[in-house]
């Protein structure tokens, strides 16, 4: 027999922005239901598991050590010839997650909330009654059941099932996605108060090789390359560990995924469906960093959930667009502008513009004010010796 | 026109990431959290997913007739 319920909102997806969601509106006294797929939240996980370290405070997490393995201070980046640019803080300014334990506390946290939390529970489509969603269908355990809701929050990831089968196209082509292969490996010799990144266009095309140190001689050693290339994202890391003569056969974990990084969803909420995280491909397009996007979007969808419910008027839902549009996809679109831009630079503009910028300028880049950073490399000779390099970050100014 | 196509999956390889699913223009892709399938009837054979799965788990058979 199908097992009925029956919710003021339906959270699919509990990966980062599902339970922020759930949470905040479970706050509010509404009855939330958050469902995810997988046995155990949170794993296995699909991340380098590397935030900034203001989310604690803006978002409301307790800074607990249970899920922070490690504390950064900045960062190193390496050119295709060996140049490097650090960024070094005396504070700390970012922090290496462990994710099985932050994914499962953030929906705890949702739980302690009043929101009603399933895991291995998939969704498989939305229920419709004269044409208008007013639940979804999904599976406990295997058995069957149906979820009827006023709200339906699509937080399914890249996947983004649940938003396309309820009608709102999330479709993006295959070069705005990256695909990533990553080990949680034992690996020695970089600086763990950093993390490390090395771009160039052999080494991962479009994208970068990272190690986010976890100890001292364990990291996320990963790499994100563009999705319609034609060789893999694990081809790509393992020839750069063995030009690097890094060991490679201590590996705990190998990690895979797909991330949007190549434009967000214009349309977040659609009649009583909501879209948010990397369902709605918002993601920072420069380093692939999905987790505070998701936190951002999902603060912003519960506040208008919360006031749709109020108000009992579902066209509210549309501020959500609005309000997400008009403060961070304007962000985010200059962003991705920069990237298309980097995508375009050889190897030799890699290792110039690594060589001439000082950690100052990196701290600028990091902060996301690339415009100072333009200004300073069109002043630089290196920079003005080539046309090329001119008109190209002209565009950007 | 294009060569109708049907997409394999190597169990073995796959790590039930969903990227494939994510990617695919048409949901011809369900990845659940133990098992992937694949729907020929929405497939457009636009071989995206093969080129985007990170370990190189999918690959085609063209289809007769
Ligand atoms: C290899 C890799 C490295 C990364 N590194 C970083 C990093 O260092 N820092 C960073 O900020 N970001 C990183 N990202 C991106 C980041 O992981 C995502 O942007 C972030 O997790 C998005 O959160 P979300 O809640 O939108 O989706 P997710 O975290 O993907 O959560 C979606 C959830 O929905 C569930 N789900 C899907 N379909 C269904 C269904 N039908 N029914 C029920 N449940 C369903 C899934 O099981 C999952 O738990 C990385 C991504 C990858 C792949
Ligand atoms: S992208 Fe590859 S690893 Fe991920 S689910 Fe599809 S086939 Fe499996
Ligand atoms: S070939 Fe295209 S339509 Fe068919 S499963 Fe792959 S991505 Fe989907």
């Amino acid at each position: 027999m199908t097992e009925i319920m029956k919710y003021d909102v339906v959270v699919v997806g509990a990966g980062i922005a599902g339970p922020i969601v759930a949470r905040n509106v479970a706050r509010e006294g509404y009855s939330v239901l958050l469902v995810d797929k997988k046995p155990a939240i949170g794993a296995p996980k699909q991340c380098a598991e590397g935030i900034n370290i203001s989310i604690f405070e803006r978002y409301g997490i307790p800074y607990d050590k249970r899920f922070i393995n490690r504390e950064i201070y900045g960062a190193r980046i390496y050119s295709p010839s060996g140049y490097e640019l650090e960024i070094r803080y005396k504070k700390v300014s970012g922090v290496i997650l462990e994710r099985k334990v932050f994914d499962k506390m953030l929906a705890f946290y949702a739980a302690r909330s009043g929101a009603d939390v399933l895991s291995r529970t998939e969704v498989e489509d939305v229920i419709r009654e004269n044409g208008k969603i007013i639940g979804v269908k999904a599976k406990h355990e295997g058995e069957p059941v149906e979820i009827y809701g006023d709200i339906i929050v699509a937080a399914d990831g890249v996947e983004s099932t649940i938003a396309r089968k309820a009608g709102i196209n999330t479709y993006a082509p295959p070069h705005e996605f990256d695909s990533a292969y990553e080990y949680e490996m034992l690996i020695d010799g970089f600086d763990p108060e950093l993390i490390h990144l090395w771009f160039g266009n052999d080494v991962a095309p479009r994208g970068y090789v990272w190690v986010f140190p976890k100890d001292e001689d364990r990291a996320n050693v990963g790499i994100g390359i563009n999705s319609d290339n034609p060789k893999t994202a694990k081809y790509y890391l393992d020839k750069w560990l063995k030009e690097n003569n890094i060991p490679s056969k201590k590996l705990l974990e190998i990690n895979v995924g797909v991330v949007p990084v190549g434009g967000f969803l214009k349309e977040l909420a659609k009649e009583n469906v909501v879209v948010v995280g990397d369902a709605a491909r918002q993601v920072n397009p420069m380093h692939g960093g999905g987790m505070a996007e998701a936190m951002k979007a999902g603060t912003i969808a519960s506040k208008w959930i919360v006031k749709a419910l109020e108000e009992e008027n579902l066209e509210l839902l549309k501020n959500y667009t609005t309000e997400w549009w008009e403060k961070d996809g304007k962000r985010l679109e200059r962003v991705l502008k920069i990237r298309k831009a980097v995508e375009r630079l050889t190897d030799e503009d890699l290792d110039v513009f690594i060589e001439v910028l000082s950690g100052t300028d990196a701290e600028k880049i990091a902060e996301g004010n690339y415009t100072e950073v333009i200004k300073v490399l069109l002043k630089h000779p290196k920079v003005l010796m080539s046309a090329r390099r001119i008109s190209l970050l002209k565009e950007l100014l | 026109m294009v060569e109708k196509i049907k997409i394999i999956v190597n169990e073995d390889k796959c790590y039930l990431c969903g990227g494939c699913a994510g990617v695919c223009p048409s949901l011809a892709i369900k990845v659940s959290s133990s098992k992937w399938e694949f729907f020929q009837d929405k497939c457009i054979s636009c071989k995206i997913c093969i080129n985007a799965c990170p370990v190189g788990a999918l690959d085609f058979e063209p289809l007769e007739g």
